[in-house]
């Protein structure tokens, strides 16, 4: 019994030291297998972990919406999503790529070959842009088809407001007008953040923000769509019915410089780019200039005014007619004699605007017309905005003297005509032009601006110019019933190389109402009207009429000319 | 004797710490799903306003409101002789 003990014990022992030798042995192999992952591959193992569940994915931000006055949007993103696949992942599952292409309304074969160039990238695009319910669609549930988060810039006021606005390029960068002034306000500046995701790829803890995102802001013009549109359309048919090249249009607050309203002709429809050309994207209302004509004699007279050369009674001998500057002839359609100041300006003389310009000295003359707003910016901050073509007087001929009295020899860009008669509008006061509403405290300092020609003048020639647009002026089709209308009337050759082209004109009409309260300026310029006439009254002043008329009611602004409009009124309203 | 009060005080202590760690961990997973589940509803709610603020503006052109009212009301200006002063 003793001895069964003694071998069952030894025959213990071998068993208990095998036991024990391969528990080591495995205690040993788990050791070394800890210090292997632990130490000698950690950072290696580390590494694929994060690579496998922590990603840094991107916030989106959004672009700022560009808005009338009231809101509504002239330029806004909308959310689009791009399909994108990890080619590796995705022909390993090509019955999932075979759905996927049908849904998107890809070539199946093609995909698959153009995936397998690509093979060695992680990041292909499958289809860019769609609509998000679409795209969520497509990449639901199905491996390795990942989505994107872009957007789409959208204009919906599409041609009416294009020039101003501008546009976008594909990543989403200004390129044009108020999209490219405003970039850094409107820009949106994505941010990122550290995730977890788990198997499926679903974020389950966010770990860090790297980067926060800002969303652009929205920006405000000064435009109201309103009369933007009527002002487009207008505009168009104009150009259309006199055959016209080109045009522009500028309707400004009186009161405090801002642009209601800035069209051109040609324009284009900036959500179809693809046919638009480099003349169809000026917004030729700031950058291209011409020669005003008649439309700047109203500023020759109040510069004279102002000096006391001439008073409300003056009269300018203009007989015969014509007389010689420098070898060439200053001329009149005929002998108008003896003209007092507002037959001037209602007769359109030449002969007497230039006589009045010739009282001064060039240096007053051309300190006054700069002050105006002559070759001067209009301080709008535009792209490639002209600040026109107006020489300092020291490089004035005699001839330059005499005929920058009626509007040859310098050029201005339409907003600098409309800004010209703005002066006068604000009683002489100068204005600053903004494309962006104006805050309050800006307005206040308007009502406080420097006057650049005194009030009892430019009251004088806002009657004058009242004249001009009555049944004897040169702009009777700018009339609106029941308002006072000031207006000035241009009709300017344009000049080609050498001279001065015989049949191309360009029409202009500048003008003012209600003139008993100046609310609204608007100035209008059409280039090489072909048929149809080609006279500033008969060309530019009906669309001038068209659009103020429109504007007047559309803003509510109270008729100053009760008994005309009596005149005109019901025999049943006239009573009551 | 004391000694040992103190470590089961403290064993108290960590356990309950670690339960607190592990429920506060499911609190943040759980709240952290939902605020995605809002942000994906802010998502679609941008979307889907931006959508509403471009068909808005599409079919409130001025040229299409324009043309209704000419042609499907049948509306225009009076002309001034239509209009009545009122005192």
């Amino acid at each position: 019994m003793k001895r069964a003990t003694e071998t069952q014990a030894i025959f213990f022992t071998g068993r208990h030291y095998l036991v024990l030798f391969m528990l080591l042995g495995f205690l040993l192999a788990l050791i070394g297998r800890a210090f292997y992952l632990q130490i000698v591959e950690k950072e290696f193992l580390a590494d694929q972990g994060v690579q496998r569940q922590i990603r840094t994915i991107e916030t989106p931000a959004y672009r700022g919406a560009i808005l009338d006055r009231f809101g509504s949007p002239l330029a806004i993103s909308t959310p689009v999503d791009s399909v994108w696949v990890n080619p590796s992942e995705i022909l390993a599952n090509l019955a999932a790529l075979k759905t996927v292409t049908k849904k998107l309304d890809l070539d199946y074969s093609a995909t698959v070959s153009h995936l397998k160039e690509k093979a060695d990238k992680e990041f292909v695009y499958l289809k860019r842009q769609l609509k998000p319910e679409i795209a969520a669609s497509v990449a639901d549930g199905v491996g390795g088809v990942y989505l994107q988060r872009e957007y789409n810039r959208y204009y919906p006021a599409g041609e009416v407001v294009s020039h101003l606005v501008g546009f976008t390029d594909i990543d989403d960068q200004g390129q044009e007008g108020l999209e490219l002034v405003y970039e850094g306000w409107l820009e949106a500046q994505p941010g990122s953040r550290r995730v977890i995701r788990n198997r499926k790829g679903a974020v389950v803890e966010e770990l860090a923000q790297v980067k926060p995102s800002h969303s652009g802001k929205d920006v405000y013009t000064s435009i109201d769509m309103r009369l933007q549109y009527i002002a487009y359309r207008s505009l168009a048919r104009a150009i259309q019915y006199h055959g016209a090249k080109s045009g522009s249009a500028v309707l400004l607050d009186a009161r405090n410089g801002e642009v209601l309203a800035m069209v051109n002709q040609p324009s284009y429809n900036p959500n179809q780019r693809k046919t638009m050309s480099a003349s169809q994207q000026r917004n030729r209302a700031l950058t291209d200039v011409f020669e005003p004509g008649s439309a700047i004699k109203p500023f020759t007279l109040a510069a004279a005014i102002d000096r006391g050369n001439y008073h409300r009674k003056s009269l300018v001998d203009t007989a015969p007619g014509w007389f010689m500057v420098s070898g060439y002839p200053v001329k009149d359609v005929r002998n108008y004699g003896k003209l007092d100041l507002a037959s001037i300006l209602r007769k359109s003389s030449n002969v007497g605007a230039s006589r009045i310009a010739l009282s001064m000295e060039p240096a007053e003359l051309w300190q006054s017309l700069s002050d105006y707003g002559f070759g001067e910016p209009t301080g709008v901050s535009f792209p490639a905005e002209s600040a026109g073509y107006f020489r300092h007087h020291s490089q004035w001929q005699p001839l330059d003297h005499a005929s920058m009295g009626f509007g040859y020899g310098l050029s201005v860009t339409i907003t600098q005509l409309a800004r010209a008669y703005a002066v006068i509008a604000n009683q002489g006061r100068e204005l600053e032009i903004s494309l962006v509403k104006k805050q309050p405290e800006e307005i206040e300092q308007n009502q406080i601006a420097r006057h650049v020609m005194k009030s009892s003048t430019a009251e004088m020639i806002i009657a004058m110019m009242e004249e001009v647009v009555g049944p004897k002026g040169t702009a009777a089709e700018a009339a609106i019933i029941g308002y006072r209308v000031a207006g000035k009337t241009g009709t300017a050759k344009k000049s080609v190389a050498g001279g001065y082209d015989e049949d191309d004109y360009v029409s202009v009409f500048a003008g003012i109402a209600p003139a008993s309260n100046p609310r609204l300026v608007m100035a209008v310029m059409i280039d090489e009207p072909s048929q149809n006439g080609y006279y500033g009254g008969t060309v530019a002043a009906p669309v001038f009429r068209e659009v103020m008329s429109n504007a007047l009611r559309i803003l509510d602004i109270a008729p100053d000319d009760l008994s005309t409009l009596q005149a005109h009124l019901s025999p049943k309203g006239k009573g009551v | 004797m004391t000694r040992n009060y103190w470590l089961a005080l403290l064993l108290t202590f960590v356990l309950g710490s670690a339960l607190t760690v592990i429920y506060v961990k499911h609190e943040s997973r759980i709240l952290f799903s939902e605020l995605r589940t809002v942000q994906k509803q802010q998502d679609q709610a941008v979307i889907q306003w931006s959508r509403l603020q471009l068909q808005n503006s599409t079919l409130a052109t001025h040229s299409n409101i324009e043309m209704q009212a000419r042609k499907t009301l049948e509306m225009r200006l009076p002309d001034t002789v239509q209009l009545v002063q009122l005192p």
